[in-house]
């Protein structure tokens, strides 16, 4: 009922790109089960740059992973209108997934997840090989130009370990817009980096999401709350309150 | 390049050593297989060609003398096609310098350049020789150091000597190929028999039929009416020997020895493939993480099954090119090997088309199947499953379904642990860990012990093969007591010869015994087998006998005989007490068989009789043509001695001797041969060991990789450098010692397996199995060393790393 009424304050007009409907996780342990989110109603509308925020083990992470459709939801809907028709998110098997999330979604992580014995250049271009938008060699040139847009293409041909982690965090972004993706999804993007390279890393999507992506941030630090266009609050594993997006 | 492939090539040069680990498995698997498959091709080829290319006869008579008027019965004879007669006796030979005798059969040839059958090829000086001069057999020169030019210096039966100039070396690979144990051969004309006091008489030939000379049914009937016309004008054939054109007679038992060691071959390149599937699954595990990254971004199933499927197809490329080079020397090598010990030639050094496509498709499909169950599953995973170990952390994600319970291997362990706790037994904690780290991952223990174990009881598995073999020689060797066989040109008095080695310090004992040589018929007359029956003296003390069936030969039988068991290949049914028809100088007679016995047979069967009767039915009652001597020791250098001074002394005294033997010489050729046997099987049972190590090092490797974090933990919270090597060390041995007490249960059905197929192969009779300790003391020491060595490298790398690198580790 909450959620609902949460979720109605950020109606608008336009038909949402993501929306989720009543969308339930729950794990089992030997300790018992226990329910990560209860029944989550949220839309995500384009051009947002949306923060999720919470607490440590509030669930944010987890409802991130109902969006991408890394994990699988045990009740409920995750509409996704990315493409030319809507996608049932929660119906699809680990392979159209995969491929659609691919082409629909950049993710970034915390932990950069970039593969070590691939060159930055060779880890941007991966997602253009795998999903096969882009001839080889209009990948490369592609893959160069999202190194440069992220201020990081002089490194191109360096290993991950050779680079910073802000940098690292800037290539696993450009890797994300590879296959140009209308969504980014981040989780904690800057919870390992210092606070000037965290400040950078959001001025990167700021200017996204200013190029019309729209980008759903997971953070646990409250004072970033400002700079997004909306966010919601989560706390064990409900939405507790939403707002609307900032004055311009 | 595209990303995907990128990463493909470079995950193969990431960690060497684990990419040599898995190259080497299957290059050892391809190598072995190559080796053998290799060698059985070019034996099983070129061991008959050679054969038939030196033109064999198909019919062998062994007759008393004739002479030339005497060819046309033989040549006339219906079915035959060529025919050559031949002089072949033995005599004894040294080199000119040097004092050393050696026995050769000396081959007369009529006329050299028109030699048609077992013909000799030329390897040395000339192939023919002239009156007074003679050619070697090349085996001559294993036995006699000497080289064309020299002199060959021969013993006459009446002590004088004679010398004959060795022209040339020829090889001859047809006349005695049945028997690698026979004297080495030498050949001269006809006209320098006189020299060496030989009459101008023949009594062997040598003849081909005109039929199909690859039909063993035709060739022998045609022997069998051959024999009766011989006999039917007057000459006695003594042995019938036939064979087929195309086909040595030795290749059905080379063809079974290599047949076993090809069964092992496909036993490593089994043991390999576990080892790969091991490794396999470690790396996929490794790559989780790489693999959740992919399908994070777009990677689909297939995608990821293709990467690693070609990761796999490189390793098994890699190993092709190491092993097929190798496997194509060491057939050769092997073949030639086995061509030398058996006197045939090689038709050249090749590459064998089957062996090759064998190890292309081992190398490539073993790893491809081995590996399948690992990739796919891989790349099966989920994307969450895959990240999870870095999401869990990070986000606090709540454990998975299914999360670690206690391991019933973990409430054994507490509860023995209490159990000493009780007693006041306190187990070091690192040796806990050691244990309780064994078996954590036990699709990897199983996998591991299984190759470890199956090394270990194939290897422990060989020595028992090599004692039964050994013990059944040594058995043999109960037919054999005497310490000296001293042989005559004609009959002696039993009381005379007595008289005359007793003058000899130190003989103890002496026996005549008497002889005969019959042929086996089958019921329809043609020739089953060829027999010689030893016929020592009633309760002999020179033979300790021991039946299989039925009874010894005793005082007061007469046509009786105890025969060996290889007459089952003629009569399956026979039992003692039965009678066989037998042709003895050209008379056909009925002798019952009392029992059997265990024995080689490889010229033709052995059967015991009485002297009594024999010696009777031969004319030569207290007479004997050979003696049995025993002396006061029974070493083989104090028999040898004891032969030389025998001679002598007979020699000496006037006594046409040909020759003395010491008895223990003729046991210890075969045994020879048998250890060149099990060299070629103790090599495989070393090679499925050095699989079952590499399969260990790998694990251990893995499993100290997989730990890097806790080695960290453990020390930030102080243990040091040996105890971190120590830790990693009991586990290896634990592991080792596992699999070595496994291996004592395996290794018997081993045992038993490799017995039988060996003694059906050598000895053409299943024999009884001898277990000895030697083999399982040697590989429990092996088994320690390996685990050991297998352990030190990852142990000394997890100790090795520093604390801030473990920790950081992912």
């Amino acid at each position: 009922m909450v959620n609902s009424l949460l979720s109605s304050v950020s109606s608008s007009s336009v038909a949402p790109l993501i929306e989720l409907r009543g969308v339930v996780k729950t794990y089992a342990s030997e300790a018992g089960e226990f329910t990560a989110l209860k029944g989550i109603d949220l839309q995500i509308y384009p051009g947002e740059f949306l923060g999720i925020i919470g607490k440590s083990g509030a669930g944010k992470s987890t409802l991130l992973n109902m969006i991408t459709g890394v994990d699988h939801l045990t009740r409920g809907e995750v509409i996704a209108r990315i493409g030319p028709s809507p996608v049932s998110v929660h119906t699809l098997g680990e392979n159209d997934l995969a491929l659609w999330r691919g082409r629909s979604m950049g993710i970034v992580y915390q932990s950069f997840q970039l593969l070590p014995m691939l060159t930055l250049l060779e880890n941007v271009m991966l997602p253009m090989d795998l999903c096969g938008l882009y001839h080889p060699r209009e990948s490369r040139r592609r893959a160069l130009e999202l190194l440069e847009m992220v201020e990081i293409a002089e490194h191109a041909n360096k290993l991950p370990a050779f680079i910073s982690g802000g940098q690292q965090q800037r290539v696993a972004i450009a890797r994300a817009l590879a296959n140009d993706p209308p969504v980014l999804v981040a989780d904690e993007p800057t919870g390992s980096l210092d606070s000037v390279t965290a400040d950078h890393i959001f001025d990167l999507f700021e200017r996204l999401v200013e190029q019309g992506k729209t980008i759903i941030m997971v953070t646990h630090e409250m004072a970033l709350m400002p700079r997004f266009s909306r966010h919601i609050l989560i706390e064990d594993g409900e939405l507790v309150s939403t707002l609307q997006p900032k004055a311009n | 390049m595209r990303p995907r492939w990128r990463k493909v090539l470079l995950d193969l040069f990431e960690n060497p050593t684990r990419t040599l680990l898995v190259v080497f498995s299957i290059a050892v698997g391809v190598f072995s297989i190559g080796v053998i498959a290799g060698a059985y091709v070019i034996i099983a080829n070129d061991m008959s060609a050679s054969y038939a290319a030196n033109r064999p006869a198909n019919i062998e008579l062994r007759m008393d003398d004739f002479d030339r008027d005497f060819l046309p019965v033989i040549e006339n004879a219906p079915e035959i096609g060529d025919v050559e007669p031949r002089r072949v006796f033995n005599i004894r030979a040294r080199a000119a310098n040097s004092q050393a005798w050696t026995t050769l059969d000396i081959v007369a040839i009529e006329d050299f350049d028109k030699n048609a059958l077992n013909l000799l090829t030329p390897m040395q000086g000339q192939s023919k020789p002239a009156r007074r001069e003679i050619v070697i057999e090349r085996e001559v020169l294993k036995e006699i150091d000497i080289q064309v030019g020299e002199d060959l210096v021969f013993q006459l039966p009446d002590g004088s000597e004679k010398t004959l100039r060795v022209v040339g070396i020829v090889q001859d690979p047809t006349t005695g190929a049945d028997d690698f144990l026979a004297p080495p051969f030498a050949y001269i004309t006809m006209d320098t028999l006189p020299t060496l006091r030989q009459p101008d008489l023949f009594n062997r030939i040598y003849a081909t039929v005109q039929g199909n000379g690859n039909d063993a049914e035709y060739i022998r009937r045609v022997a069998a009416d051959l024999k009766d016309r011989v006999e039917k004008n007057g000459v006695t054939v003594r042995r019938t020997r036939s064979a087929l054109t195309n086909q040595h007679p030795l290749a059905s038992t080379v063809n079974a020895i290599l047949g076993i060691l090809l069964a092992l071959g496909v036993l490593i390149v089994f043991l390999s493939s576990s080892l790969i599937a091991n490794t396999l699954a470690a790396l996929l595990n490794q790559h989780l993480r790489h693999i959740g990254v992919m399908k994070l971004v777009g990677g689909r199933d297939k995608q990821v099954f293709a990467m690693y499927l070609v990761m796999i197809l490189s390793f098994g490329l890699l190993a092709l090119a190491l092993a097929v080079p190798f496997g194509g020397i060491g057939a050769y090598a092997l073949a030639e090997f086995i061509a030398s010990q058996l006197s045939f030639n090689l038709l050249g050094y090749r590459i064998v088309p089957l062996a090759f496509v064998i190890q292309i498709v081992v190398g490539i499909f073993v790893p491809l199947v081995a590996g399948f169950g690992p990739v796919i599953s891989g790349s099966r995973v989920s994307v969450l499953s895959a990240i999870s170990g870095d999401l869990a952390s990070e986000t606090g994600s709540k454990p998975q379904p299914g999360a670690k319970r206690e391991t019933l291997f973990e409430r054994f362990e507490n509860a023995v642990n209490a159990a000493l706790l009780r007693r006041g037994i306190h187990l070091p904690r690192p040796l806990l860990i050691s244990l309780r780290n064994t078996f954590r991952r036990k699709r990897r223990l199983a996998l591991t012990l299984f190759t470890l174990t199956m090394g270990g009881a194939i290897f422990v598995g060989v020595f028992n093969v090599r004692t039964t073999l050994f013990a059944y020689m040594d058995n043999v060797g109960r037919y054999f007591v005497a310490d000296v066989t001293l042989d005559f040109s004609r009959p002696y008095r039993l009381s005379e010869i007595e008289q005359v080695a007793r003058q000899v310090p130190g003989v103890q004992y002496v026996e005549g015994w008497a002889f005969a040589s019959a042929e086996i018929l089958y019921p329809d007359g043609t020739v089953a087998e060829n027999l010689v029956v030893l016929a020592p003296p009633a309760g002999s003390r020179l033979v300790d006998a021991e039946p299989v069936s039925g009874r010894w030969v005793q005082a007061g039988d007469t046509k009786a005989i105890a025969i060996t068991e290889g007459i089952l290949r003629s009569f399956p049914n026979l039992k003692p007490g039965d009678y066989l028809d037998v042709k003895v100088r050209g008379q056909q007679d009925r002798w019952q068989v009392v029992g059997l016995f265990k024995f080689i047979d490889r010229e033709g069967l052995i059967a015991y009789g009485t002297y009594e009767y024999f010696s009777r039915e031969t004319n030569l009652a207290n007479r004997s043509v050979s003696f049995r001597v025993v002396t006061d020791r029974h070493d083989e250098a104090y028999q040898r001695e004891m032969s030389e001074k025998l001679d002598k002394h007979f020699r000496d005294a006037g006594y046409q001797i040909s020759q003395a033997r010491p008895g223990l010489s003729a046991l210890n050729n075969a045994t020879e041969s048998l250890d060149i046997l099990v060299i070629f099987l103790l090599i495989m049972a070393l090679l499925t060991a050095v699989v079952g190590a590499m399969g260990l090092t790998g694990t251990m490797g893995m499993n100290v990789l997989e730990r890097t974090r806790e080695i960290g933990i453990m020390r930030a919270i102080g243990a040091v450098d040996a105890e971190i090597m120590r830790m990693v060390i009991v586990e290896g041995m634990v592991i080792g010692l596992i699999s070595w007490v496994l291996g004592l249960f395996l290794s018997i059905p081993i045992t038993y397996g490799l017995s039988l197929i060996v003694s059906l192969a050598v000895f053409e009779t299943p024999i009884e199995v001898v277990f000895t300790p030697l083999g399982y003391l040697i590989w429990l020491g092996l088994v320690i060393l390996l685990s050991v060595l297998a352990s030190v490298l990852p142990a000394r790398n997890a100790a090795r790393l520093t604390i801030r690198e473990v920790l950081a580790y992912e």
